[in-house]
């Protein structure tokens, strides 16, 4: 029972005194000079109920005056500051910080259960250095990103207005000008904002805000991962004119390895190719949203299968520094994408359109166009009769080739990479 | 010296009873009456010395430069200069009511 300032402090729930409020820079104001009152013992903790030192001070021009509600014990258990209950790291209600860490601390509310906790409490914080918060909060993991994103950018001083005038509502206002209580509106009574109450935020329960917050938790944008198991590839938009390859592979080598990198400046964009799909994810999970090159936020998705990357690809027919890759000459023209998924191998043994591969699972179809040789066993790689056009002689050397027509990207001499005349020879 | 009727409004309720008086008062005063006032406690002897001094000439009243009455030691908010005041708002003391006796 806190009723007197007794002289027995063993295992008592003393009175609290201190020299130095905690609390949040909203709190406080803007203005960096503030003048504070102290007094000892001045209210009873809104929840422990105990006597502890209230401070009071103005938060700026048009605020109304603050004062510490909740005992430094209480607010040192939840980290909060003493006057708002917000936390002091994020400035969230306590439900949403305790669910971001997903910390479940259990403080009682009923009355001799609750003072003997705090009465324990009390005693581990004399007995800690105070920069950490004590009990599970002070194991839990430091920083969250969903906190980070929920969290306030800008201080918000509107919650420092004076409260509304309740005679003004009802029309009766008397003091007119000097009335230092808001005379606006009042919010709507059925917005269940209106009704919170200080025990219920403190215990991370029924908090209204708090579960407006996690909604919009919910709603924030994620990256899903794609079904496609291959597919290994990051989208990476919003480049700009200075983040180079260099960069994106400083970034991106510590997720895995990397298998290659191209960028498209035209598009601002890149492609990065990781060597394993875990190294893909884990690379997408840690960058999507948040990696920031150079000043510009990168907008991270996942590339699509290389097949369909393929046909694109080929339909631009253009190297990375823009040259026009001309036709071979003496070549048929483009191949079709050998298919990549099982799927597609076990049907398509022809490389015919999809809806006629069911038919073709016996041998008596006639040969593919333009070639006339006996029908391959049926599980020959496809590759096999696709390869007969290729008979003729191969194209003649590079060197013979004259200089300036690019067929391959490989020709391109803008591109990065060895080049046998640089090496100087075997 | 003889009033000056300055407002055209007719004086409210109860004029006619303290106008005789106040007539009265100044015709007959006279500085030995004055101190005689001044002795016997009609008159606020401390309130009139403030008033003496630069700066204090149209001081509301004693409560509000007294420092002990304030958390910070301060004078009353009625002290402060209306240009110093830059909220634009009706500031009345809690002390006296007084809406600004300085500047």
């Amino acid at each position: 029972m806190a009723t007197s300032l007794g002289s027995n402090t063993y295992n008592r729930q003393n009175w609290e005194d201190s020299d130095f409020p905690i609390l949040c820079q909203t709190c406080l104001g803007e203005n960096p000079y503030i003048r504070m009152t102290k007094e000892k013992f001045g209210k009873e903790c809104k929840i422990c109920a105990r006597p502890f030192t209230v401070f009071r001070w103005c938060p700026g021009v048009r605020m109304r005056f603050k004062k510490t509600e909740v005992c430094q014990t209480c607010s040192k258990m939840k980290n909060v500051c003493q006057t708002c209950l917000l936390d002091l790291e994020y400035g969230l209600p306590i439900q949403v910080r305790d669910t971001g860490l997903s910390v479940k601390d259990e403080v009682p509310r009923s009355d001799v259960n609750k003072e003997y906790y705090t009465q324990n409490m009390e005693r581990e914080i004399a007995n800690s250095d105070g920069t950490r918060p004590v009990g599970l909060l002070g194991k839990a993991p430091s920083s969250s990103d969903m906190l980070l994103k929920l969290a306030r950018t800008t201080p918000y001083y509107k919650r420092n207005r004076p409260h509304i005038c309740s005679f003004w509502v009802k029309g009766e206002c008397k003091r007119g000008e000097e009335c230092p209580y808001r005379h606006e509106k009042p919010t709507d009574p059925d917005d269940p904002l209106a009704d919170q109450n200080i025990k219920d935020r403190f215990y991370g329960i029924n908090d209204p805000v708090a579960n407006k917050l996690l909604m919009r938790a919910t709603t924030m944008p994620r990256l899903d991962i794609p079904e496609d198991k291959s597919i290994t590839t990051l989208y990476i938009g919003g480049l700009g004119e200075d983040v180079t390859d260099s960069e994106l592979r400083n970034h991106f080598y510590q997720f895995g390895e990397i298998r290659t990198i191209t960028i498209v400046q035209r598009q601002q964009c890149a492609f990065i190719q990781f060597a394993t799909r875990q190294a893909a994810e884990t690379a997408a999970e840690k960058s999507f949203n948040k990696l920031i090159i150079n000043g510009r936020r990168l907008n991270v998705k996942w590339g699509r299968s290389q097949a369909a990357r393929g046909k694109e690809r080929e339909k631009d027919g253009v190297t990375e520094s823009g040259i026009r890759l001309e036709p071979v000459p003496g070549l048929p023209g483009a191949l079709p994408p050998p298919p990549m998924s099982d799927e597609d191998a076990s049907t398509n043994y022809f490389n015919l359109a999809p809806t006629s591969s069911s038919a073709v699972m016996n041998l008596g179809l006639p040969p593919p166009p333009g070639v006339a040789m006996p029908p391959p066993p049926g599980f020959g790689p496809p590759m096999f009769h696709t390869m007969d056009p290729m008979a003729p002689p191969m194209p003649p050397p590079m060197a013979m080739r004259p200089p300036g027509q690019v067929h391959y990207p490989s020709q391109d001499p803008q591109r990065m990479g060895a080049h046998a005349s640089r090496h100087g020879g075997p | 010296m003889p009033k000056v009727k300055r407002s055209r409004k007719p004086p409210p309720d109860g004029w006619e009873l303290i106008e005789p008086t106040l007539d009265e008062l100044d015709q007959k005063m006279r500085e030995e009456l004055y101190e005689y006032c001044i002795r016997e406690g009609y008159a606020d002897k401390n309130l009139i010395a403030k008033w003496k001094k630069q700066g204090y000439e149209n001081l509301c009243c004693l409560r509000c430069i007294q420092t002990r009455d304030t958390n910070f030691g301060t004078n009353c908010i009625c002290r402060v200069p209306k240009g110093k005041l830059e909220v634009g708002r009706i500031i009345e003391c809690t002390h006296c009511g007084c809406r600004g006796c300085s500047g």
